[in-house]
C-alpha cells in the first residue's frame, strides 16, 4: 500500500471553475492516495458534481493542477480520462436492456479485446476476480440494481480504469445491496484500485471510506479519517457553523388547522418507500418549513399534497375535509396555491405569452375562465394586476414567458399562485434561481400573506429563506421526518445532524 | 412585436418552403429531360370550371383529415391511425345510409353520426391503449390501420353487393343523397353540400382550441405535460378524449364525396386521405387557417396535376414530390423562425426594460 504518500492517485490542487454569474469551484485542494476509499462529501450545491465534471475530463478548471500519478495532466475529454486510468460510474445507469452484460460492457470499446471469445474471456476473468458473479450472456433486463451497478463498475474496469469515480453508488440501492457493494469496493482497494465516493450520507463514508474530504459553497472545507470524527463533527463541516437569525415578527399562528397529514406513507411501484409515516399540521398564518438534503422526500411529500401523486397509505386533510383522494384539480379549486421547485418543467408554459400562463393551474376558476369558457379578458386584466403588484418586469401580458428572466417569471408564478385568496400555499425551493431583489419580493409577499393567515409548507435548501420565514422547521431524512427545530434556537449542529441522518444515534 | 410583423413572420415559413419545393421540383423534372417551365404552366393555369369544383371538394375533404390529425398534434398526440379510422368509419355509414332504415335526411344525419362513432371508436383503441398499458399511440394506430383496412376488405367481400369487377354497399336511395349547388354548368359537377361540414369542423377546432377551458388543457398538455400536470389537468383523460375527438373528425372526412357523388362504399372510396391530412396538418401548424392553406395547396396541386397526363411527357406523380418537399422544408423553416422570433422578443424585454430604465432616470433628475 503506499500509505507512505510518495505517489497519489489523485491530486487537484487550487481548482477553480466560474459560470457565467457564479463560482462552482474555487480553491479546490484534495490529494487522494491511491490503493484507498476517498469520501467526498457535501450538500448539493456543494460543488461535488463540478469537481467530479472535472476529474473526468467533462469541463475544463479555469484555474488550478490536476496531478494524477504524480504527473500533471490536461483533460479534455472524457476520453482523455479514461487514457488515464480514470473511470466514473454514473449515479443512472447506462446500461441496454436488451443487450447481454457482455455485449454492455464491450459497447464502445470494441478496439480492447474485439467482440468474441477475448472479450467474454475478459470480463468472466474480471468478475471472477472482483468477485462480481456476474453472468456474461446473461440479459440485463433481467437483472436487478445491484448487478447493474457491477456491470457500471466493470464496464469502467474492462476499459483499464485504476482510479474510480462512483457519484451516489447507494442512493438507489437497498440496504443489503449497499453492503454488497461496499464488500466490492474491498476488493477493488485491494488490487491496488482507487475509489473516489461520492455520498451525503455519513453512515456510509464512516463504514468504508479511509478519507473524507468535505465540500460546502464550492470549496474544500475540511479533512477527516473516519477514525478520528464523529458524525456530528462531519455534519457541522458541511451545513457550515453560522446560522442565519430569524425575523423578529411577532408570531400569526393561529389554532385553526389548515393542513393535516396523517401517517402518510407512499411506496413506488418497485416497492421502496419514498415516504414514511408523515404526520404534520400547519396552522392558519403559519409557516412550517421543511429542511433536508434534497432528495429524501422533498419532492414526493409536495407532490402528494398536490394530489400528483397518491399516498399509498394515510390521510390528507384540508381543514376539516378529507382530500386524500381528489385529483391535483380539485385541490387546486379548494384553495392550494403551488409554487413548483422547477418553474421550467411544472410552472410555466415558456412559449405560452403571460396571459395564458395567468390562466395555468386557475383553468376553472374566476376571473380567467367562465363555466366551459376562458375569459381572455379577465385573464389579461388579472395578469396586468399581477405585473403591476409583484413588479414583473415586462413590455406587455402578450411577452412570451421565455423571453423574461428567472426573477421576472418566479414574480408571475408566485403572484399567480396568491391568487384568488389561497387557504394553502405549497412553496417548493421559491426564490431558487432568482436574484436578490427578486428574493426578497418574495419573502415579503410569503410573510404578508402568513400575516393575513394563509398557511405555508416551505420547502427549501436555503437556510436563511427556512430560519427567516418558518414558524417551525421540521426535517425529512430518508422519507421520515427525523427532527423538529424551533427557528429561533436551532443549532447548525442539531440541523445539520438532524439533515444528515446523524441524530440517530445520537437520540 | 407588432401584429403586422408576428402576421409577416408566420408567412416567412410557409413561403419560403413552398419557394424550395419549387425549386427542388424544378430540378428533378429537368434531371428526368422534361421541361419544368411546362409543369410549372400547366400547374398554374386557369383551373377549368370542372376542376375547380373539384378543388373545393378535395379540399373540404382533406381539411377534415388535416383537423382530426391536428387535435392529436396539439398535445403531441399523433394519431397517425385517421387512415384506418375514417376508412372503417366509411364503411360503415355507407353501409348504414345504404340500408335505408331511416327515411330521407334522418337516414344521411343517423350515417354522420355512425361515422363519427365509429371513428372515434376505433381512434379511442389507441387512447386506451396508452393510457392503461402505456403502449405509443404512434405503434397502435399504425396497426390498427393495417386492421381496419383488413377488416373493411373482408366484410365488403362478404355483405358487398358485386358489380362487374368490384363489390360495394347498397346504394344510398335517393331521398337521402345531399348533392350540393352547381357553380358552373352542371355537367362540372357540384360543390358538395356536406362539405360544410368542413367549414363547420374548422370554426368548432378553433372556438374549442382558443375559447374553451378544454382547449386550454389540450394547449397546455402539448406545450409541456408536466406543467399541464401540475396545474391539474387529468392528462390521461385528456389522451382518451383527444384520440376519442380526433377520430370522431377522422370519421367525417369522405362524408361529403359519399354523399355528394360515390353514394356506396366501393371502388369510388378515396384512400390516402389520412396521410394527406397528417401532411396538412403539420404544414399549417395546427392551425385552423394554416391547415385551410395546406389543404387549398395540396388539393390545387392534385387536381391541375391530373392535365399532365394527358398534355406532358411529366407523371403526375411529380407533385408529390412537390408535397413532399413542401412538408419537409417547412417544418425545418417553422423552427428556424421559431428561434428567430424567440430571440426578438427577449430583444425587446430588454428594450423595454432599458427605456423603463432611462425613464425613470430622467424623471429623477428632473
Amino acid at each position: 500500500m503506499a500509505d507512505t504518500a510518495t505517489t497519489h492517485a489523485v491530486v487537484l490542487r487550487d481548482i477553480g471553475k466560474r459560470f457565467p454569474g457564479v463560482v462552482a469551484n474555487h480553491d479546490v485542494d484534495i490529494t487522494i492516495r491511491t490503493g484507498t476509499v476517498h469520501a467526498l462529501i457535501g450538500e448539493n450545491g456543494a460543488g461535488k458534481s463540478t469537481l467530479m465534471k472535472i476529474l473526468y475530463g467533462v469541463q475544463r478548471p479555469d484555474e488550478g493542477a490536476i496531478i494524477l500519478g504524480g504527473q500533471e495532466v490536461q483533460l479534455h475529454s472524457p476520453t482523455d480520462a479514461i487514457a488515464h486510468g480514470i473511470g466514473m460510474v454514473f449515479q443512472h445507469f447506462m446500461l441496454a436492456d436488451n443487450l447481454t452484460v457482455l455485449e454492455n460492457v464491450v459497447l464502445g470499446a470494441e478496439k480492447l479485446h474485439g467482440i468474441g471469445d477475448a472479450a467474454r474471456k475478459t470480463v468472466a476473468e474480471l468478475s471472477d476476480r472482483y468477485g462480481f458473479g456476474l453472468d456474461p450472456d446473461q440479459l440485463v433486463e433481467e437483472l436487478g440494481v445491484g448487478d447493474r451497478q457491477r456491470i457500471e463498475i466493470l464496464k469502467v474496469l474492462y476499459r483499464g480504469a485504476k482510479t474510480i469515480i462512483l457519484d451516489e453508488p447507494t442512493a438507489v440501492l437497498v440496504p443489503q445491496e449497499v453492503d454488497a457493494l461496499f464488500e466490492n469496493l474491498r476488493v477493488l482497494k485491494e488490487e491496488d484500485h482507487t475509489i473516489l465516493f461520492i455520498s451525503h450520507k455519513l453512515d456510509e463514508v464512516l463504514a468504508i471510506a479511509d478519507d473524507i474530504t468535505v465540500m460546502r459553497r464550492g470549496t474544500t472545507v475540511g479533512q477527516a479519517r473516519p477514525g478520528s470524527v464523529t458524525k456530528h463533527e462531519l455534519a457541522e463541516m458541511m451545513v457550515g457553523s453560522e446560522l442565519p437569525t430569524p425575523a423578529k415578527e411577532g408570531s400569526t399562528v393561529t389554532d385553526e388547522v389548515q393542513l393535516e397529514l396523517a401517517n402518510v406513507s407512499v411506496v413506488d411501484p418497485r416497492g421502496r418507500s419514498l415516504l414514511t409515516d408523515i404526520s404534520i399540521t400547519i396552522h392558519r398564518g403559519e409557516v412550517l418549513g421543511i429542511a433536508g438534503v434534497e432528495g429524501n422526500g422533498q419532492a414526493e411529500l409536495v407532490e402528494t399534497i398536490m394530489g400528483i401523486r397518491k399516498a399509498t397509505y394515510g390521510q390528507v386533510r384540508l381543514g376539516d375535509v378529507d382530500i386524500t383522494s381528489w385529483e391535483t384539480r380539485g385541490r387546486r379549486e379548494a384553495g392550494i396555491g403551488y409554487i413548483p421547485e422547477d418553474r421550467h418543467r411544472h410552472g410555466l408554459l415558456l412559449d405560452s405569452p403571460l396571459w395564458e400562463n395567468r390562466i395555468l393551474g386557475h383553468q376553472t376558476r374566476r376571473p380567467v375562465a367562465k363555466g366551459m369558457w376562458i375569459d381572455r379578458s379577465g385573464a389579461r386584466e388579472d395578469t396586468d394586476r399581477i405585473i403591476e403588484q409583484y413588479d414583473v418586469r415586462t413590455p406587455s401580458t402578450d411577452t412570451l414567458c421565455r423571453a423574461l428572466s428567472g426573477g421576472n417569471q418566479q414574480k408571475l408564478v408566485v403572484g399567480r399562485e396568491m391568487s384568488g385568496a389561497p387557504a394553502l400555499l405549497i412553496a417548493s425551493h421559491p426564490t431558487r434561481g432568482v436574484d436578490v431583489g427578486a428574493q426578497a419580493a418574495i419573502w415579503e409577499h410569503i410573510k404578508r400573506a402568513r400575516k393575513d393567515g394563509l398557511a405555508v409548507l416551505l420547502v427549501s435548501a436555503d437556510l436563511d429563506e427556512l430560519i427567516g420565514l418558518s414558524d417551525r422547521i421540521e426535517v425529512l431524512h430518508r422519507g421520515r421526518l427525523v427532527a423538529e427545530f424551533d427557528p429561533r434556537d436551532v443549532t447548525p449542529q442539531d440541523l445539520g445532524a438532524a439533515m444528515t441522518g446523524a441524530h440517530e444515534d445520537a437520540s | 412585436m407588432s401584429i403586422v410583423r408576428r402576421f409577416g413572420m408566420g408567412l416567412l415559413a410557409p413561403l419560403t418552403a413552398v419557394a424550395a419545393a419549387m425549386l427542388i421540383t424544378s430540378i428533378v423534372i429537368s434531371l428526368s429531360g422534361s421541361s419544368a417551365i411546362e409543369f410549372w404552366e400547366i400547374i398554374f393555369s386557369r383551373p377549368a370550371d370542372r376542376v375547380f369544383v373539384n378543388i373545393v371538394n378535395q379540399t373540404s375533404l382533406i381539411y377534415l383529415a388535416g383537423l382530426a390529425a391536428a387535435i392529436g398534434f396539439r398535445m403531441n398526440l399523433f394519431n397517425i391511425g385517421v387512415e384506418g379510422q375514417y376508412t372503417l368509419a366509411s364503411y360503415a355509414a355507407a353501409s348504414l345510409a345504404g340500408a335505408a332504415l331511416f327515411p330521407g335526411l334522418l337516414n344521411v344525419f343517423m350515417s354522420l353520426l355512425l361515422a363519427v362513432a365509429v371513428g372515434a371508436a376505433w381512434a379511442g383503441i389507441a387512447g386506451v391503449l396508452k393510457v392503461t398499458r402505456g403502449v405509443s399511440e404512434v405503434i397502435s394506430t399504425i396497426m390498427l390501420n393495417a386492421i381496419a383496412i383488413t377488416l373493411v376488405g373482408y366484410l365488403l367481400n362478404r355483405y358487398g353487393v358485386k358489380v362487374g369487377n368490384g363489390v360495394r354497399t347498397e346504394v344510398i336511395p335517393d331521398g337521402s343523397r345531399v348533392d350540393g349547388w352547381f357553380p358552373f354548368a352542371e355537367p362540372d359537377g357540384p360543390v358538395w353540400a356536406l362539405g360544410l361540414l368542413a367549414v363547420l369542423g374548422g370554426i368548432g377546432f378553433w372556438v374549442l382550441l382558443n375559447k374553451t377551458r378544454f382547449g386550454f388543457d389540450l394547449r397546455a398538455t402539448g406545450a409541456s405535460q408536466s406543467a399541464a400536470v401540475a396545474s391539474g389537468v387529468n392528462v390521461n383523460k385528456m389522451v382518451v378524449y383527444s384520440m376519442l375527438m380526433s377520430g370522431g373528425i377522422a370519421g367525417l372526412i369522405w362524408m361529403p364525396s359519399l354523399f355528394g357523388a360515390a353514394y356506396s362504399y366501393g371502388t369510388t372510396f378515396q384512400a390516402f386521405l389520412g396521410f394527406t391530412g397528417i401532411a396538412v396538418a403539420l404544414l399549417g401548424r395546427n392551425q385552423p387557417v394554416g391547415i385551410l392553406v395546406g389543404a387549398v395547396l395540396f388539393a390545387f396541386l392534385n387536381e391541375q396535376s391530373n392535365r399532365l397526363t394527358l398534355e406532358t411527357d411529366i407523371s403526375a406523380n411529380v407533385v408529390q414530390i412537390t408535397q413532399g418537399v413542401i412538408v419537409l422544408a417547412v417544418v425545418v423553416a417553422y423552427e428556424v423562425v421559431r428561434r428567430y422570433r424567440t430571440k426578438l422578443e427577449q430583444r425587446s424585454v430588454t428594450e423595454t426594460l432599458e427605456a423603463d430604465k432611462t425613464a425613470k432616470g430622467k424623471a429623477v433628475s428632473a
